[in-house]
């Protein structure tokens, strides 16, 4: 069976490939368009994947879509009618909004991919979240929690799933609804501490070690718990539902202080930089309470060793490794793309499991699910560039290149199919040596061109993790797709300064050799140069670009960078030396 | 850029608050052009050109930190706070490149395109930097980018001459052509979205009030906490 999911229309639009129940492929639209976070509906990730199975959109038994429209357009509407009449403002632009494509999925897809409506599908956004989440990890039976800004009217769900030779079922048994959401709390701070909605929020978790909670009383008041355990969002505090200007109101502001300019830098020196960070300090500890409280709820109630987390909340690397320590849950499964674009295979594997009542299978247990780069366009770019390249073999590969990350390069290092999700896992990553500050300062500065807040995250083999950092029970699993955030040994956070936070943690990825085994061999080989088998492991993109996909992807940002050397397969090319850029440069002026 | 908009301009640029946000809205478009010339590399089969295509992706980006860093210190330098009004309908800013649409084999017709849309910055910075002449640091900032800009046009129109000796003539028409759609594409949505925008709001005030008692008593009735999730098995459905 053929089964194609689509997830679209709101940000991260993505497409995924289920064929005979095991993915084939699944790819972000904006690895393809190159517009980050890109949300239109996703052609070219579609084309990708089908032509890599050599399908026509005709031949495929069912699309589907990750949510259900008209559920989402008749919360919308709701919404707009419950705050009346201060909803005047926004009401204009969220009916717009929703009539252009939002509420004709099906003829879009139909028109789009020529694909019969009747074999169109739907699922619920939660439901996509559930199933990416627990379809996709090693266990026969688990507790599913998913939480995000909002779907259809769902922004937290609790349930169980089980799967095997009997069949497989996801119950999701209860919700907590809009407005409530802990995904909108979140984002109305990102929004209030000036960084961009549904990207910024990794920023808002990295400027939170900066700070103290010192304002979780005042966080507390805009997110009251009920009777049952659950959750309410006191609105007064917010406008996301009354206008789409701003998320948070006046007496949200009266409550934490002036909002912050994005012009302005957080200057962490200043009693307004404080400011800021003890408000991401706030917010995140009082999440993290609540995530802990449901948590151990659902794990008294299912009594389950697993627990499945889905939805954007998910990305939360502190709060999961919050969840794994106090929860009671033995192991937590994050997927690599546990946001809106994982609903995409979400929603394909329910389909295909649930709705078609197709036999489980093993999934795969890796990110690896998109395009691989044509390996012999570095060689040919590179010299027709006139750069240094060479082919090598594994071994000189390997050996040459740790003997590079040990001279403090920085590799930009590209190898098989790209990642599926927001991280970089070992595919399209930037390395370098984790040792010294300064190489974070580095790498802020002249390569990522980002705030110096944030921090970097490490990679190391999964059976000397333990040596470098204080992992829970679990948290090597958990750490599998950077999902966790954790100590680093106080003994090392000296010489792991470049990927030790200011509050001593890492975001830490542990890899097995058949993960990714080059990259393995790499840090291997590393540590028998350093005696410190970790590396520095960023996402190979620049400030605002997403993650590169092709070779020249990958040298267009070599070139455009401080990035030393740059590996694509088995080949590698190096900067010139200034004095030979000149003469090109020279030479180009020429014109 | 007509003569007569260039009190207009001395006016706006006087306020130092509202010259360093405008600098750092710049900073953002030079940036977003710079990451359209990347893609243009990374895309064109022609080596000459992808060399020069990264080469103004980085005065693009190098642009973009020149304005960044001269509109933070502006507003540092200045006491007051928020961004206060921007009358960039006024004076409409940098547009860029102008949502290019960059494609694979189709550098002729991007030559063309960028050739105009930087001989349009080159006239605008000359303007601003005419409108600045009391500010002597952003007045440097805006001389340094001109004389960039000289070279991209230069070497633009020198490319499509390469590229597309016999069709240069008619692809400059088609890019003044496009541009102006796309002007009044800009024009032609946004009065859409005005008038649209005034019916739904005369709906929301006329139809809506009996529907938001409803929905509103229904809210109230509406239990706290958690709710039983629905049961949604059937996939059909858009609902």
């Amino acid at each position: 069976m053929k089964i194609l999911g689509l997830s679209c229309f709101y940000h991260d639009s993505a497409a995924a490939l289920v064929i005979d129940g095991v993915p084939v492929a699944a790819v972000q639209e904006e690895r393809l368009s190159r517009r980050k976070n890109d949300a239109a509906f996703p052609i070219e990730a579609v084309e990708y994947c089908l032509d890599l199975a050599g399908l026509e959109p005709e031949e495929l038994d069912a699309v589907v879509f990750y949510e259900r429209p008209m559920l989402k357009f008749e919360r919308v509407l709701t919404t707009a009618l419950r705050a009346f009449p201060a909803s005047w403002r926004s009401f204009p632009h969220a009916m717009k909004n929703m009539l252009g494509e939002k509420a004709w999925v099906r003829g879009v897809i139909t028109s789009r991919l020529g694909v019969p409506g009747y074999r169109i599908l739907f699922t619920e956004h939660h439901q996509s979240h559930a199933a990416a989440a627990f379809l996709t990890a090693p266990t026969e039976r688990a507790a599913i929690l998913t939480a995000d800004g909002v779907g259809e009217w769902a922004t937290l769900t609790v349930g169980t799933g089980t799967r095997g030779a009997a069949g497989t079922s996801i119950a999701i048994d209860r919700e907590i609804r809009f407005p409530h959401s802990l995904g909108m709390l979140y984002s109305t701070f990102t929004a209030y501490l000036g960084f961009a909605v549904n990207e910024g929020e990794y920023k808002v978790m990295g400027l939170a070690s900066y700070g103290k909670p010192t304002m979780a009383d005042a966080v507390r008041k805009l997110i009251a718990r009920t009777a049952d355990g659950a959750f309410r969002l006191d609105l007064d505090y917010f406008d996301f539902h009354t206008t789409s200007k701003r998320s948070f109101s006046e007496k949200f502001v009266q409550l934490f202080g002036p909002p912050r300019n994005r012009y302005e830098p957080i200057d962490l020196a200043t009693d307004e930089g404080r400011r800021f960070a003890d408000c991401a300090a706030s917010v995140q500890a009082v999440l993290e309470d609540i995530l802990v409280d449901l948590t151990r709820d659902l794990h008294e109630r299912t009594r389950l060793p697993d627990l499945c987390l889905g939805g954007g909340v998910a990305l939360n690397g502190v709060a999961n490794a919050r969840i794994l320590r106090e929860s009671g849950f033995e192991r937590i499964f994050v997927p690599p793309a546990p946001g809106d674009a994982g609903c995409a295979l979400g929603a394909a594997l329910y389909a295909d499991r649930i709705h078609f009542g197709n036999p489980d299978k093993d999934f795969p247990d890796h990110p690896f699910w998109g395009p691989e780069p044509d390996y012999a366009a570095l060689p040919r770019i590179a010299a027709e560039d006139r750069f240094p390249h060479e082919a090598l073999t594994d071994e000189a590969l390997i050996e040459e290149t740790a003997d590079d990350l040990a001279a403090g390069r920085i590799v930009g290092w590209i190898q098989g199919r790209t990642e599926f999700g927001p991280r970089a896992l070992g595919n399209r990553s930037l390395l370098a040596a984790p040792h010294d500050a300064a190489m974070r300062d580095r790498l802020n500065r002249d390569i990522k061109y980002r705030e110096e807040f944030r921090p970097f995250a490490p990679v190391c083999p999964v059976e000397e993790a333990e040596r470098f950092f204080e992992l829970p029970p679990g948290g090597a699993r958990l750490a599998r797709f950077m999902s966790g955030v954790f100590p680093v040994r106080p003994e090392w956070r000296e010489r792991l300064a470049a990927i030790t936070h200011v509050d001593g943690t890492a975001r830490l990825q542990t890899l097995e050799r058949g993960f990714a085994p080059r990259l393995y061999d790499l840090i291997q080989a590393y540590g028998r140069r350093s005696g410190v088998p970790v590396l520095l492991n960023t996402s190979f993109n620049l400030a605002g670009e997403p993650i590169v996909c092709t070779a020249q992807e990958g040298y267009s940002t070599f070139r455009r960078s401080g990035v030393d050397l740059l590996i694509v397969g088995n080949t590698r090319v190096r900067k010139r030396p200034k004095s030979a850029q000149r003469e090109t440069h020279e030479e180009e002026e020429l014109v | 850029m007509s003569a007569w908009l260039n009190p207009i301009q001395r006016w706006v640029w006087s306020d130092p608050v509202r010259r360093g946000y405008r600098l750092l809205r710049f900073a953002e478009v030079e940036a977003d052009g710079g990451r359209d010339l990347a893609r243009a590399a990374e895309l064109t089969p022609d080596p000459k050109l992808r060399r020069l295509y990264l080469r103004h992706a980085a005065d693009e980006q190098r642009h973009s930190d020149m304005f960044r860093r001269r509109g933070s210190a502006l507003l540092r330098e200045s006491a007051k706070r928020g961004e206060g009004w921007q009358p960039d309908w006024l004076a409409p800013g940098e547009r860029g490149l102008d949502d290019v649409e960059v494609e694979e084999g189709r550098d002729a017709p991007l030559l063309a395109f960028l050739h105009l849309s930087e001989a349009a910055a080159a006239r605008s910075f000359a303007v601003y930097h005419k409108a600045v002449a009391a500010d002597a640091e952003t007045r440097d900032v805006f001389a340094r980018i001109l004389k960039d800009e000289n070279f991209h046009m230069s070497y633009t129109r020198h490319e499509l001459g390469r590229v597309a000796p016999r069709k240069q003539g008619w692809l400059l028409w088609k890019a003044r052509l496009g541009r102006l759609w796309k002007g009044y594409l800009r024009f032609a949505v946004a009065l859409a979205g005005l008038m649209g925008g005034i019916l739904l709001t005369l709906q929301y005030f006329i139809l809506l009030p009996v529907f938001a008692l409803g929905a509103k008593r229904a809210a109230k009735r509406e239990p706290e906490g958690w709710a039983p999730a629905r049961d949604k098995r059937d996939l059909k459905g858009q609902y």
